[in-house]
C-alpha cells in the first residue's frame, strides 16, 4: 500500500505511540493531583510544553494544550473576539480549513462582526501588496493560514505580520499552522496566535496547541478547572501530550533531511506525471510549494473515480481535504484561486510524509498511467 | 386503568368477503412492527388493540405503528370498566396536564357507543363528561368547531377505552397483501420514495443495485444499504441484491454510440433486474424516474427502456416534480441519506450529450453490436444478497 494522503493524517510512529500508551498504563497520574507520583507527571509536561515552545522560539507558558487543529483554530477565533468590545472586523481568507472559514463566518454573525476576504494569488497565497486593500486600523482579528491543506501554499508570515502591524496595530494576528508546523521554518514565529496538531507529524489524534503569544488579548477556551493557564479546562491530556513530544523530538532531530525527502518524493511523482498528457499542477510551483503536498488536475476524468481506481490498485490519495471530502458542491479552494471545470473536476491532491520512498513515487505514476489511459477512454465525448 | 393503543384501519374496511385476510396481514404487521416490545396484539370489530406495553414504551410503539401501512391512524386510550365513574375518572386523568398548560384550554367530547346495553347514549354521555370536565378545570372551555383537544369515549362489547387526539399512520395496505416487486434502487433522491409508495400499496420489495466497483467507493455502496434500510422500516424485510456493472458499462463505452450509452446502460439494468425478479418471485419491476426529470427520462428515452423488458415497470413518481419528491423523501426520512456526495455507476462516464429523444429500433440495433448476454449471466452470478430489515 503506497500512502499518499498524509495531509488527512499520518501514521504515528513506534515510539511516540509507546510513549503515550506508557503514560496511560503506568504514568496515568493526573497531573493537578497533590501527591509525588503526579509531580513526576507534570514534570514530563512541563518539559515537553517548553520542548514544544522552542520549536516556535515562544515561551512555554505560551503554549496551550488543546485536542488539536480544529479546537485551536475555535478558540482563536472566538477566544479573540470575546476579549473585544465595540465593533469588529476580521480579515481572512477564502481558502482556510473549514474550522477558520466556517468558524468566522459563525462569529461574524454571533458577534455581528464585519468579514473580508484577502485578495490571493493564482498559487494560492495571499497577495500581500494588496493586503492593504483589506488591513484598516479598525480591523480586530486577523486569521491568514501559514500552509493551505490543498495546495501547499506558503504564506510569508513574517512580511503578512509586518503589514497588519503597520496597518492594523489593534488587530489579534492568527495563523492556523496545521500543515506548516515543522514541515517549513516556524523558528520565531511573528504571530499572535498559531495552530497546531499532532496527528499530522506523526504523533496521536486528539492533541495539539494553540501558541498564544504573551500580552496579547485572549479570552481562552473551554472553563472548568483551571488548566493550561485557566485558558482551556480539562483533565490534561498527558498520553496525547507525551506522544506528540516523542514524534516532535523526532522531527525536529531529523527535520532538515525529512523535509529533502519529502520534496524529492513530490518532484519525483511530479517529474512522472507532468510527461503524460493534460496533467496541470495547481497551486505554487514544486520550489515554492510546501514539501509534503502536490495538487495535480488530470484533465478528461473525475478525480474521485481516478482516486477509487487507485485504491483498488493500493495508492490512496485524496480529492480535497478530507475535512471537505463528505461535503456537497464545488471545491471552494479551487474554486477561489480560479481552478474551476474540467481542471477542478480533475484535481487530486497527493501528500507525503519522510517515509515515503521514490520508488513508492515511480510506482504510484505507473498506476496513474495506467488507470488514466483506461479512464480517458470513457471520458466526456 | 391500563393503558392500550387503538387502531384505525386505513382502506381494509372498504373489503368485501376478504376483509379478514386483509386485517389478519395487518395485525401480524403490526406484530413484527412491535417485536422488541412484546406486546398482545388483539383485533375486534374493526379495531386492533395493541395491550401490555410498557408506559415508557408507548411515543416509541405509536412511531413503529405510524410505519405500518395499512393503519389510518392510532390513539393512546385508557381502556377501563364500563362504569360511568371509571370513564369519568380516565377522562379526567387524560384531561389534566392539557387543561394546566394549554394556551388554549378548547376542548369537545365525542362519544360512540357500540355496546348498546350501556345506560346513557351517546349524546348524554358527551353532555355529561363536558359538564364534569369544566367543573373539575375550570379554566377550560367548550369550542365544537374548533376544539384543541377532542376527548373521546368509546363504549365497546367488553370495555370503555377513553383518549384525547389520534396520530395519523401512513395509510394504504399492510405489506405482503399485494404480491412483490423488484426496485432498482440507485442511491438517489428519488427510488428510495418510488419504494416506498409501492410498498404502501401492499407490495413486498426486494432490491436490485448497481455499482462500478472500482471506481465508485464502499461509501456509495454502504449508502445504498441505509437507504434500503431506511425503506424497510416501512416495507418490511427487503433482499437487496448488489449487481457488478463496470465490465457492461465499460463494454457499452468501448463499443457502442457514445450519446446513447446512457440509455443502453438503463435497458441493460432493466434486463439484470427483470432477470432476479423473475428469479425471485416477483411480479413488478420498480423505478423512480419522472417524466423529463433528466435526459435519459424524456418520455422517449422511458418508452426505450421500456422495450427492454416485459414485465410491467411501475414509476410511481412519474407525475411528481423535483420538489414533490424532495418533500416526499424528508417526511420518509431517506432525504439526508440520499444527498450524500458520492459518485454511483451512472455518474461515474457520462456522455456530455447524451441523446434525449431516442428511438427504440436504433437503441436496439446499438444494443446488438455486442453479445450482452454472457456478461448479464455473469453480473447476475457474481451478484452478492444482502437481507436488509
Amino acid at each position: 500500500m503506497i500512502y499518499f494522503d498524509n495531509s488527512a493524517t499520518t501514521q504515528t510512529i513506534p515510539e511516540a505511540a509507546e510513549r503515550a500508551c506508557l503514560s496511560m498504563t503506568q504514568g496515568y497520574y493526573n497531573p493537578a493531583a497533590a501527591y509525588g507520583a503526579a509531580f513526576a507527571v507534570e514534570k514530563s509536561v512541563t518539559e515537553a510544553r517548553s520542548f514544544a515552545a522552542s520549536l516556535l522560539g515562544a515561551n512555554a507558558s505560551e503554549i496551550i494544550y488543546t485536542s488539536g487543529g480544529t479546537e485551536s483554530n475555535n478558540a482563536a477565533i472566538f477566544g479573540t473576539l470575546r476579549s473585544m468590545h465595540g465593533n469588529k472586523k476580521i480579515v481572512t481568507t477564502a481558502i482556510e480549513h473549514p474550522s477558520v472559514f466556517e468558524t468566522v463566518n459563525a462569529a461574524a454573525k454571533m458577534f455581528d462582526a464585519e468579514v473580508l476576504y484577502a485578495p490571493l494569488c493564482p498559487d494560492g497565497t495571499v497577495d500581500i501588496d494588496r493586503l492593504s486593500e483589506v488591513l484598516t486600523p479598525e480591523t480586530s482579528l486577523v486569521s491568514i493560514m501559514h500552509v493551505n491543506n490543498e495546495l501547499g501554499s506558503v504564506n510569508d508570515l513574517d512580511r503578512i505580520a509586518a503589514k497588519v502591524r503597520a496597518l492594523s496595530p489593534n488587530a489579534v494576528l492568527h495563523s492556523d499552522g496545521v500543515q506548516a508546523f515543522m514541515k517549513v521554518r516556524t523558528k520565531k514565529i511573528p504571530v499572535d496566535l498559531y495552530s497546531v496538531s499532532a496527528h499530522k507529524l506523526h504523533a496521536p489524534k486528539g492533541i495539539g496547541f494553540l501558541y498564544v503569544r504573551n500580552g496579547v488579548r485572549f479570552a481562552g477556551g473551554q472553563i472548568g478547572g483551571g488548566q493550561e493557564r485557566n485558558l482551556r479546562s480539562g483533565t490534561t491530556n498527558v498520553p496525547g501530550i507525551l506522544g506528540f513530544d516523542t514524534a516532535l523530538h523526532a522531527y525536529s532531530e531529523k527535520e532538515a533531511s525529512w523535509h529533502v525527502q519529502m520534496q524529492r518524493v513530490k518532484t519525483r511523482l511530479y517529474r512522472n506525471l507532468s510527461a503524460l498528457p493534460d496533467v496541470l499542477l495547481n497551486g505554487p510551483s514544486l520550489e515554492d510549494g510546501a514539501p509534503h503536498i502536490l495538487n495535480l488536475s488530470f484533465l478528461g476524468v473525475r478525480g474521485e473515480v481516478l482516486m477509487h481506481a487507485l485504491e483498488r490498485y493500493g495508492v490512496l490519495v485524496s480529492t480535497g481535504s478530507a475535512c471537505s471530502a463528505k461535503k456537497l458542491g464545488k471545491n471552494r479552494i479551487l474554486n477561489a484561486v480560479g481552478i474551476t471545470g474540467a481542471r477542478q473536476e480533475g484535481a487530486i491532491r497527493f501528500s507525503f510524509s519522510p517515509f515515503n520512498t521514490e520508488e513508492e513515487a515511480d510506482s504510484a505514476a505507473g498506476v496513474i498511467e495506467t488507470q488514466l489511459r483506461i479512464l480517458r477512454k470513457y471520458k466526456r465525448r | 386503568m391500563d393503558r392500550v393503543i387503538l387502531i384505525r384501519y386505513a382502506e381494509i374496511h372498504l373489503k368485501g368477503l376478504n376483509r379478514p385476510f386483509f386485517e389478519r396481514l395487518l395485525a401480524d404487521r403490526i406484530k413484527q412492527a412491535l417485536n422488541p416490545v412484546h406486546a398482545a396484539v388483539e383485533r375486534e370489530q374493526g379495531r386492533i388493540f395493541v395491550y401490555g406495553i410498557p408506559e415508557e414504551r408507548i411515543p416509541e410503539c405509536v412511531d413503529r405503528l405510524c410505519r405500518v401501512f395499512g393503519i389510518h391512524s392510532v390513539s393512546v386510550a385508557r381502556c377501563v370498566e364500563k362504569d360511568w365513574d371509571a370513564i369519568r375518572e380516565a377522562a379526567l386523568t387524560e384531561t389534566r396536564s392539557f387543561a394546566q398548560t394549554a394556551e388554549n384550554p378548547t376542548f369537545k367530547c365525542f362519544a360512540r357507543r357500540s355496546d348498546k346495553r350501556f345506560p346513557m347514549t351517546s349524546e348524554e354521555i358527551c353532555r355529561e363528561l363536558g359538564h364534569e370536565l369544566l367543573e373539575a378545570y375550570p379554566n377550560l372551555k367548550v369550542d365544537v368547531h374548533h376544539p384543541a383537544l377532542p376527548v373521546t369515549v368509546e363504549i365497546r362489547q367488553n370495555s370503555a377505552f377513553v383518549y384525547t387526539g389520534e396520530v395519523l399512520g401512513a395509510g394504504g395496505m399492510p405489506v405482503g397483501s399485494n404480491g412483490k416487486a423488484t426496485l432498482l434502487i440507485s442511491g438517489g433522491i428519488d427510488s428510495p420514495v418510488a419504494g416506498y409508495m409501492i410498498a404502501k400499496r401492499g407490495v413486498m420489495l426486494d432490491a436490485v443495485h448497481f455499482y462500478s466497483y472500482p471506481y465508485t467507493s464502499e461509501r456509495a455502496r454502504d449508502k445504498v444499504v441505509e437507504l434500503t434500510k431506511l425503506v424497510s422500516r416501512y416495507a418490511g424485510r427487503i433482499n437487496l441484491y448488489l449487481v457488478p456493472f463496470t465490465d457492461i458499462q465499460m463494454t457499452i463505452y468501448d463499443k457502442c454510440p457514445s450519446t446513447e450509452t446512457t440509455v443502453l446502460m438503463r435497458r441493460l439494468m432493466m434486463k439484470i433486474a427483470e432477470r432476479i425478479a423473475k428469479e425471485t418471485g416477483s411480479q413488478a419491476l420498480i423505478t423512480g424516474e419522472s417524466i423529463g426529470q433528466v435526459a435519459s427520462q424524456t418520455i422517449e428515452s422511458l418508452c426505450v427502456t421500456d422495450d427492454a423488458v416485459s414485465m410491467p415497470v411501475f414509476r410511481p413518481l412519474i407525475g411528481f416534480d423535483k420538489e414533490e419528491i424532495i418533500d416526499k423523501a424528508q417526511k420518509i426520512g431517506t432525504f439526508e441519506t440520499s444527498i450524500l456526495p458520492y459518485e454511483d455507476c451512472c455518474t461515474v462516464f457520462v456522455p456530455k450529450h447524451p441523446v434525449t429523444k431516442p428511438k427504440v429500433d436504433k437503441l436496439r440495433e446499438s444494443e446488438a453490436l455486442v453479445d450482452f448476454e454472457p456478461m448479464i449471466q455473469k453480473a447476475i452470478s457474481e451478484a452478492e444478497c444482502m437481507h436488509i430489515g
